[in-house]
């Protein structure tokens, strides 16, 4: 699959969100879980919590979706990254993941970067 | 009794977008390809509908977002009006096209489906034929899937 307009979004947790990550970049394509801890409906702005770190994201483009305080939501979008330092999702899909083992979770994309590693090592030696 | 060596080319591999992206064409053949040196023709992949494409009796395209790679898939919708079909019982035509306009419905924009189908490629690019299409609900099934294709990439793909 040489070209693909849609660009996948990488699996990243909050607390690995930070200016000094290697995920955090301008118009990067990221997948990112959290509970929802506020919701506005005039800015459509939600935030997101997760192990002690938030992000904000932006849902303008969201439809069917039902944001519910303390429910787990998983959304694919690009981040922006504003003059402060201060990061936002733009979400372009969302779904409500109430349910998730998120320490399962934790551990699969532990063992994903991991696998991928190793593939990509293997694919150039 | 030697061991005979492992087939992949009859079943449906689960493969990781990242992984189905490595794989390389078998020039004898454009249906089938290598994945670390063993053969393979159809996957079982799953992620998020991340975009789609409807052209009503023709085909629906979309890309499924795992995480690792977006993944092209064509779903055909013109059983009962292409050519390609004609041999077939009208019959049986008439089922497989109410079974994929029905795949074609469940297909929505933010869905996790779970897909099966042939590896096939189109001006150059991978592209997954679908066959089969089942929408997941369960919150973890990405999570156990991913979890499954490692495994098996592991044990039996790479191993």
């Amino acid at each position: 699959m040489a070209s693909n307009a849609i660009k996948s979004g990488a699996l990243v947790t909050l607390p690995e969100l930070q200016p000094s990550s290697e995920f955090f970049k301008e118009g990067a394509s990221l997948r990112v879980t959290g509970k929802l801890q506020e919701y506005s409906v005039e800015t459509a702005i939600a935030v997101i919590a997760d192990q002690g770190a938030t992000l904000k994201v932006d849902t303008q483009h969201l439809r069917e979706l039902s944001f519910r305080i303390g429910s787990i939501f998983q959304f694919i979008g690009e981040l922006n990254i504003q003059p402060n330092y201060e990061a936002i999702l733009q979400a372009r899909t969302g779904r409500n993941v109430d349910g998730i083992d998120l320490d399962l979770y934790y551990q699969s994309l532990q063992q994903l970067r991991q696998f991928q590693a190793k593939h990509m090592k293997n694919a150039t030696t | 009794m030697d061991q005979q060596p492992l087939s992949l080319l009859h079943i449906h591999v689960k493969l990781l977008g990242f992984s189905l992206h490595s794989i390389t064409p078998w020039p004898n053949n454009p249906s089938i390809f290598y994945l670390n040196g063993k053969r393979i023709s159809r996957v079982e992949i799953l992620g998020v509908v991340t975009s789609r494409d409807y052209k009503p009796n023709k085909f629906l395209r979309f890309t499924l977002d795992d995480g690792t790679h977006s993944i092209t898939c064509i779903l055909w919708l013109n059983h009962l009006t292409s050519p390609f079909f004609a041999s077939r019982q009208p019959a049986t035509l008439r089922v497989i096209s109410d079974l994929a306009k029905c795949f074609a419905d469940d297909i929505q924009f933010g869905k996790v489906a779970r897909v099966r189908g042939r590896v096939s490629s189109y001006r150059g690019d991978l592209q997954v034929t679908v066959s089969d299409v089942v929408i997941e609900r369960d919150p973890d099934a990405e999570t156990l899937h991913r979890l499954d294709c490692i495994s098996l990439g592991r044990r039996c793909y790479f191993g």
